[in-house]
Parts: C-alpha cells; sequence; structure tokens
C-alpha cells in the first residue's frame, strides 16, 4: 500500500492533470467555434457553420468532464491538504472568487450557445461565444495566480517573531512567476486545442481518402493555424520563464536542467547530449556565468532532480519540434498553394499532423509537473512544507485507485462518443468552379 | 451587519440556490428510473440546459467558504470526509452520465455501447449524492462530528438523524424535480404526463414532509430549542401551498412554492445553528476582516452580472424552438435504454 502523502500527491497529480486536459479544450474551443460560426455568417459557406456545431455538440460533453473534474478539485483541496487550506485559503481567495463567477457565466452563455442554436437569431447566437471564450480564458487565468502564489507567495504579514499572521489578498496578482505562468498557460491552452483539432481531421483524411474534402480541410486549417502559429511565441515565452525560475527557484531550475554541482560555465544537455559552457550562455548571455547546483541547496529543501529534469527535457522537446512542425506546414501551403495543389493530398503531412495532436498535451503535463514536483517539498514555496500540509485522514490510497477506475470509465466512454459524434452527415462541397472561389 | 453575517448570508444563499435549483437536477434522476420513455426525455430537455449553471452553486459554497471562512472549510473538510467523498462520487458519476446518455446517439439510432449502463449511473448517483449531503448536514447537527475528524469516517452518520434527514434531502429533491417537471411537461402540452408527474410530486411531497415531522424529535436539545418558529412555519406552509398548488393545476407557482418549503427549512437550520460550524467547537469566523470584506465585494458585484444572465438564459430557453424539425432533432437526441 502507497504511503499516505505519496497517495494523496498522486491523487492531485491525477486529478488536476485529468482536469487540465478538459480545461485547456474548454478555453481553446469556444474561439475555434466562433470563428467557423462567424467564416459561416460571412461567407454563407454551409461547412464552416457545420463545423461550429459539430463542435458544438463536442464541447457540450467535454465541458461536462471538465466541470466535474473541477468539482473534484475544489473540493478535493480540502480533503487532502485541510491544513494548507485553513492558513492560505484566504489568500488566494480572491483568484478562486472571481473564478467562480467565470464558472458562472460560462455555463450560462455556453447553455444559450448549445440550446440557442434554433432560438436566438444567428447574430445573438454569435455574441453568445464571447462570453464563453473570454470566461474560459478568464478561469485558466484565474486558476493559474493562485498556483502561481503557491510558487513564490508574496503578500505574507508577519508578526515581531516572524509567525505568520495573514496574507494580503492581491498577493497572487503580484508573484514573480504571475506574468510567466499565465502567458505560458494561455498559450499552451491554444495550442492543445489547435493541434488537436487538426489531428481530428488529419486522422479522418488518412483513414478514408473520401474525406479530404472541403469540409474536412477547413476544419484541419483551422485547428493547424491556431495550434502552430503559437510554437514561437511559446518557446519565447518558456525562455523568459527558465530565466524567472532560475532568478527565483534556483532549486527548481537546477533540478530542471539537472545542475548537480554549482559551476562557472555550467553546460547544457540534452538528452544524450552535451554542449560545453552553453547553459550559462543561454541564462546568462556570457559562457562562464555560475549556475547554482542542487549542492547549494540544503538536502531536505531539494526538489525530486530526476523527473523534473525529463519532464522539462520532454517539454522543450516537443516545443521545438513543434516549431519545426509548424515551419514545415508553413512552407507546404505555401507550395502548395502556387502548384494547386493542397497538403492534405499527401500522407506524410497528414500524418505529421496526426501525430502532432497528443504532443502540446504531453508538454503542459509536463511543463505542470516541472512547476510541481520542482516546487517540492513545498506546497507554499519555503513557507509551508508539503508533508504539513496532509490531512490526518488514513488510507489516501483507497481514493486513488477509486478516482483511477473512475476517470478510466470516463475516458473510454467519452472516446467512444466523441467518435460517435464526428461520424455525423456532413455537408458536401459545392460544384468545382463555386469551391475554388471560396478556397480562395 | 458585520462582514462575518454578511458572508455567512451569502453562503447560506448559495447553500439554498444549489437545494433548490441543483436538487431539482438531481431529483430527476429518481423520474429517470421510470420505464416510461417520454418521461425520460423530458427529463433529458429540462435538465440538459440549466444543471451545470445550477451546479456551479455547489463550487460558488466552496470557494466562498474557503476564501472567507478558511478555518470552517478545513474543519468541514476533516469532520464530513466520508459523506463529502461519497457526494463527490456521485457528482462525478451523475454530471458524466448524464452528458453520456444525452449524446449517446447524436444522430438518433443505436446509442453507443454502454449508454444504458450509464443512464443508470446517472439515475443512482442522482439519488446518493442529496443523499450524502443531508446525511452530512443531520451528523453536523447531532454534534457528534469532531474538528479534527477524529469521530470517524462514517460512524458518526450511521446514527438517527444523519439518516432521516438524508431520506428527507432525497424526498426534497424528488418532489422538487417532480413539480419543476410537472410544469414543464404542462408548458409542452403533454396531458399524459402531467398527469402521471402531479401525482408523483403529490406523494413525494407528502413523504419529505413526514421525513421533516420525523426529524424533529431526533433533533438535540439545545438545537431545537434555538430553532426558528417562522422559518419552520413558513417551509410548513410552502410546502402545503405547493401541494394544493399541484392538485388544482397551478404548475407554475407550484414551482415557486415548492421551491420555499426547502429553502426555509435551511434558513431555519443555519439560523438554530449560529454562530456555530460545528456546534461547540467552530464558529463562523473570518479569517481576516480585510478579505473577506473584499470576497464579499466581489461576490455581491459578481451576482449582480451572473443573476440576470440567469434569468436571460432561462428565459431564452424556455422560449418554443423556431422550427418543427428542430423540435424532432431534441427527440432524437435522447438515446434510453
Ligand atoms: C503546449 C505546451 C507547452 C510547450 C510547447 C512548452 N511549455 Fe513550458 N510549460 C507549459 C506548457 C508548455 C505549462 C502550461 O504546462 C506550464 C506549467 C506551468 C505553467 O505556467 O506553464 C509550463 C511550465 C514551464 C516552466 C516552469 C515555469 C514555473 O515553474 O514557473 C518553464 C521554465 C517552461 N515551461 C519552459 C518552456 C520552454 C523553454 C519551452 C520551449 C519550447 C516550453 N516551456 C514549451
Ligand atoms: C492543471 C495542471 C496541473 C498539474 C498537471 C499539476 C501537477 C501536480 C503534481 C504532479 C503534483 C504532485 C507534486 C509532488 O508531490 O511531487 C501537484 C501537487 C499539487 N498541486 Fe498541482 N498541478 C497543476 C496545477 C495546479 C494548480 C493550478 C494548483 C493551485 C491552484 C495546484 C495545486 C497543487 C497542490 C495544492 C498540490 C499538492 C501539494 C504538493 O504536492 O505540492 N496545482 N500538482
Ligand atoms: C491550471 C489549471 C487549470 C485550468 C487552466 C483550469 C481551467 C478551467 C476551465 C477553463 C474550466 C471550464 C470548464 C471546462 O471547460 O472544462 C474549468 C472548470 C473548472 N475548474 Fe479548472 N482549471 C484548472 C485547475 C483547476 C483547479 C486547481 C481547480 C480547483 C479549485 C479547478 C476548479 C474547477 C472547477 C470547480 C470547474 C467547474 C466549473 C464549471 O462547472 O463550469 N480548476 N477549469
Amino acid at each position: 500500500m502507497l504511503d499516505d502523502l505519496t497517495a494523496a500527491r498522486e491523487q492531485m497529480a491525477l486529478s488536476l492533470g485529468f482536469h487540465i486536459v478538459f480545461a485547456v479544450l474548454g478555453v481553446g474551443m469556444p474561439w475555434l467555434m466562433l470563428w467557423a460560426e462567424w467564416r459561416g455568417l460571412r461567407t454563407g459557406d454551409v461547412r464552416w457553420t457545420a463545423l461550429a456545431r459539430r463542435w458544438s455538440k463536442a464541447v457540450a460533453v467535454l465541458f461536462a468532464v471538465g466541470a466535474v473534474s473541477g468539482t473534484v478539485l475544489s473540493v478535493e483541496f480540502g480533503l487532502l491538504w485541510p491544513h494548507f487550506m485553513e492558513r492560505f485559503g484566504s489568500a488566494f481567495g480572491v483568484s478562486f472568487t472571481l473564478e467562480s463567477f467565470a464558472f458562472f457565466l460560462e455555463a450560462i452563455f455556453l447553455a444559450l450557445y448549445l440550446y440557442g442554436w434554433d432560438r436566438l437569431s444567428p447574430r445573438k447566437h454569435l455574441l453568445c461565444g464571447i462570453p464563453i471564450g473570454l470566461s474560459g480564458v478568464a478561469s485558466a487565468l484565474f486558476v493559474t495566480t493562485a498556483n502561481a502564489w503557491m510558487n513564490g507567495p508574496v503578500g505574507l504579514v508577519r508578526g515581531p517573531d516572524g509567525e505568520l499572521i495573514s496574507t494580503e489578498p492581491l498577493g497572487p496578482f503580484l508573484t514573480p512567476t504571475t506574468g510567466t505562468q499565465l502567458t505560458h498557460m494561455l498559450l499552451a491552452a491554444f495550442m492543445c486545442t489547435g493541434l488537436a483539432v487538426a489531428a481530428v481531421y488529419a486522422t479522418a483524411m488518412l483513414r478514408d481518402p473520401a474525406k479530404r474534402d472541403g469540409y474536412h480541410r477547413r476544419g484541419l486549417a483551422a485547428g493547424a493555424t491556431l495550434g502552430l502559429s503559437l510554437a514561437v511565441p511559446q518557446a519565447l515565452v518558456g525562455d523568459w520563464a527558465t530565466r524567472v525560475v532560475a532568478d527565483e527557484q534556483p532549486a527548481k531550475f537546477a533540478a530542471m536542467e539537472g545542475v548537480e554541482v554549482t559551476q562557472d560555465g555550467a553546460a547544457f544537455s540534452f538528452g544524450p547530449f552535451e554542449i560545453p559552457k552553453l547553459l550559462s550562455l543561454m541564462l546568462r548571455f556570457d559562457p562562464d556565468a555560475r549556475i547554482t547546483g542542487l549542492d547549494a541547496i540544503p538536502a531536505a529543501d531539494r526538489p525530486p532532480a530526476g523527473i523534473t529534469h525529463l519532464a522539462f527535457q520532454v517539454m522543450v522537446g516537443i516545443g521545438v519540434a513543434l516549431i519545426a512542425l509548424a515551419a514545415y506546414a508553413a512552407w507546404r501551403y505555401r507550395r502548395d498553394r502556387r502548384r494547386g495543389g493542397h497538403p492534405t493530398d499527401d500522407r506524410r503531412f497528414l500524418l505529421a499532423l496526426a501525430a502532432a495532436g497528443p504532443a502540446p498535451f504531453v508538454a503542459l503535463i509536463a511543463g505542470w509537473i516541472v512547476t510541481e514536483v520542482g516546487r517540492q517539498p513545498w506546497i507554499v514555496f519555503q513557507v509551508m512544507r508539503t508533508a504539513d500540509a496532509l490531512t490526518s485522514q488514513t488510507g489516501l490510497a483507497i481514493y486513488l485507485y477509486v478516482t483511477i477506475a473512475v476517470y478510466l470509465a470516463l475516458s473510454v466512454a467519452l472516446v467512444a462518443i466523441l467518435r460517435r459524434i464526428a461520424q455525423g452527415p456532413r455537408p458536401t462541397d459545392p460544384a468545382p468552379v463555386e469551391m475554388e472561389r471560396s478556397a480562395a | 451587519m458585520t462582514v462575518t453575517e454578511g458572508l455567512g448570508l451569502l453562503v447560506l444563499v448559495g447553500l439554498t440556490a444549489y437545494a433548490v435549483l441543483g436538487g431539482a437536477d438531481f431529483g430527476a434522476g429518481l423520474w429517470d428510473l421510470s420505464r416510461q420513455r417520454r418521461q425520460r426525455e423530458l427529463v433529458v430537455r429540462s435538465m440538459a440546459p440549466v444543471w451545470e449553471a445550477n451546479h456551479v452553486w455547489l463550487i460558488f459554497v466552496a470557494i466562498a467558504l474557503f476564501s472567507g471562512f478558511p478555518e470552517a472549510f478545513a474543519a468541514l473538510s476533516r469532520s464530513l470526509t466520508g459523506p463529502l467523498s461519497i457526494a463527490l462520487l456521485g457528482i462525478v458519476l451523475r454530471g458524466a452520465a448524464f452528458a453520456f446518455r444525452q449524446y449517446g446517439a447524436p444522430y438518433g439510432g443505436r446509442p453507443v455501447r454502454g449508454t444504458g449502463l450509464w443512464a443508470r449511473i446517472f439515475a443512482v448517483s442522482s439519488l446518493v449524492t442529496p443523499f450524502a449531503f443531508g446525511a452530512a448536514a443531520g451528523g453536523i447537527t447531532t454534534g457528534r462530528v469532531r474538528a479534527d475528524g477524529s469521530a470517524g469516517f462514517l460512524a458518526p452518520f450511521l446514527a438517527p438523524l444523519p439518516l432521516v434527514s438524508g431520506l428527507l434531502a432525497v424526498a426534497a429533491c424528488g418532489f422538487l424535480a417532480a413539480v419543476y417537471l410537472t410544469a414543464d411537461a404542462d408548458r409542452e402540452g403533454d396531458e399524459e404526463l402531467v398527469n402521471r408527474l402531479r401525482v408523483r410530486a403529490l406523494v413525494t411531497g407528502v413523504i419529505a414532509g413526514g421525513l421533516a415531522l420525523a426529524a424533529l424529535p431526533l433533533l438535540p436539545a439545545w438545537f431545537a430549542r434555538q430553532l426558528s418558529l417562522p422559518a419552520m412555519a413558513i417551509s410548513v406552509v410552502c410546502g402545503a401551498l405547493a401541494l394544493e398548488l399541484v392538485r388544482r393545476g397551478h404548475y407554475q407557482l407550484a414551482r415557486v412554492a415548492a421551491a420555499g418549503a426547502p429553502a426555509a427549512l435551511l434558513g431555519g437550520w443555519a439560523l438554530a445553528m449560529q454562530p456555530w460550524v460545528l456546534p461547540g467547537e467552530v464558529p463562523l469566523r473570518v479569517a481576516s476582516e480585510g478579505t473577506a470584506s473584499l470576497i464579499l465585494g466581489i461576490l455581491i458585484c459578481g451576482l449582480m452580472i451572473v443573476l440576470p444572465s440567469y434569468w436571460y438564459m432561462i428565459r431564452v430557453l424556455r422560449a418554443p424552438r423556431t422550427t418543427a424539425e428542430a423540435r424532432a432533432t431534441d427527440r432524437n437526441t435522447v438515446a434510453g435504454r
């Protein structure tokens, strides 16, 4: 049997990792639906409208699972870490209070959107999409400020003997990592959504060449554009995040980069490769700069280095690979347009996009592992240890097993239903002459 | 009014909204056990657009509690671990199962494999959840739970009062759902369904009233002494009025009266509990006045945006669909057993 602390951490990791998959789609999908619906309204191309409608069915199911898995989190905070909530619940109270209204608005306008197709005028229906998109973004941002605060708690009010009295309510908005975490998270959400959608259409076209029609091409193009156009900005923000972490959480940075001993002119290692002095050069623009290693951190305060390092490499590897894919896709679209063809006629192109679908999700989870495991052994950085936050309830492994079983069952059913939703009738392409015009 | 009272009142408002709106969605699970297809379809049509917004009230309560009253949130989490875990499991299964069942056959035809099982999970988890919440409230009232959770995982809830209040919660949810569904069937002009459902509303209403009376002698003496008579009277009057309105066929008005009965009961319970969250152990107390007043301000502003939006949603979605074809697809989206 797992010990209670490990079980609670795994439980937290599992429920957050499950929720975030739906959460990012909840952030990105509304904007894609809006885009497709707007294109349909403006051009009269029924294929765009059909895409928006199809997506809205999928979003309805995804949103339900996202909502219930999110509820698990808010109650679980108390069930697993009551001591943490007791001390710091009000520290990120403002973030979560604002978030609860984002949830309300998202649920309300999503209902209007899903069930209002034949009850609202097309214009009003389109307008209902905007609050959904905005509140999805807002809820991701608010919850991330809460996490940023755990990584860099500011606004602690201490008494004369240094004991913690209370916390300033606006702390989460002012922490050193708030800026990087918010932008990085938001871009990640859009990349995940876009590439997931593109992969769905790429897979369909691979399975059945008859599906290489305008409907599927539009779905693929909308998703791939959203997902791939953000690959470069995401890497830039990631670079910024790395610098902030190096300054604020040297232990996390050392674990991420696998720096065991403090040294001048540290090498950059990636997988089996190692390039001398590159890490110092990249971080401080000086090949001989000093990099703090794990040996400078008291043993009791070191995060698990292996998993943090691995997760960081996975994320960066995927980030770089997606930049390469973005370049390739942009080049293919331009070249094929000049030649009068279409990249989706090429199996290799489709295979690349199908494979790229899960990649940003893996990077997303890996990034969160870097952030969360790299913060260990602290639940609130340098203020409260994770072990001190744990509930006194025992037998927490049971919770973990039940959660695994339930989430597995939900995933199986969800996949089956999403596949069925994808199989509905689709509009056929108009006659060739017209098609050229609308493709232009 | 102090900040503590104001924030406490908003938590109570959230709890009441969850009970009468979310509660009806849970109660619908009871009527989903029916063998009659039209009744199950009505459950889906009525619930589908609103359950997620109604569900957010629970999140609202949890967040308002841990932001404003972190001590109470931690004490409740520790002492109610058992029923809360069960309720949580029920909430996850209920929500997901409802969506799976709703979209099991998105274009008609044979539903995806397993849809029938999810439909049953939906019904059962809809009943387990209010029972767990009711038992938790009953457990608190007995005074047998401990702030550090040392009274046990389930032991404090295996007593007469928690069990009766669990059943009361289920019956109240079933009653609310039956009344709301009768009103919806009436609006759709389905006479036969109206007749079926109103009988069920009357029966569950009487059962709920009986269980509420049965709980009275089980209350601890200190609690019974603090019980607010006006609140109890309002609850009784609303319940009786709702039954009479259902009997006479005024379903829309019956909705309001039916919601009043559990709402007043909850209000009376909260008044009697005052100032305790866990009697004798943990009072309702803010962690910091400054944060609490900021939270209170945000909650009030937020509700001023959310409530009109909710009202607009109900108004739009109650309106008939514009095309007959759309109305037909509505029915097809329901995958039954
Ligand atoms: C699509 C997903 C994705 C991609 C392609 C990348 N990241 Fe990332 N990364 C995330 C998704 C993510 C995230 C959303 O999972 C995290 C977790 C917490 C956060 O704010 O963003 C994250 C965290 C995170 C952190 C830790 C921040 C902290 O602890 O405060 C660093 C240093 C980086 N990333 C750096 C990078 C670099 C250098 C990348 C190079 C390409 C990169 N990320 C690509
Ligand atoms: C959704 C993406 C997230 C993922 C995948 C994630 C992942 C993880 C992981 C892997 C752990 C276990 C760390 C360990 O024990 O070694 C953890 C712990 C935790 N995370 Fe996150 N996290 C996410 C977001 C958040 C956010 C937004 C918050 C807060 C608002 C948060 C709060 C916590 C808490 C309270 C713990 C438990 C204490 C601890 O182990 O530090 N997490 N998370
Ligand atoms: C960084 C990680 C997270 C992000 C980006 C995020 C974002 C979102 C989004 C966009 C939704 C909307 C519903 C959907 O489409 O699924 C949602 C739902 C929800 N999230 Fe998260 N969330 C995160 C982590 C958390 C955490 C740590 C909590 C715990 C307090 C939480 C609580 C909830 C709740 C309660 C809901 C349901 C709201 C509803 O019914 O609409 N989330 N989340």
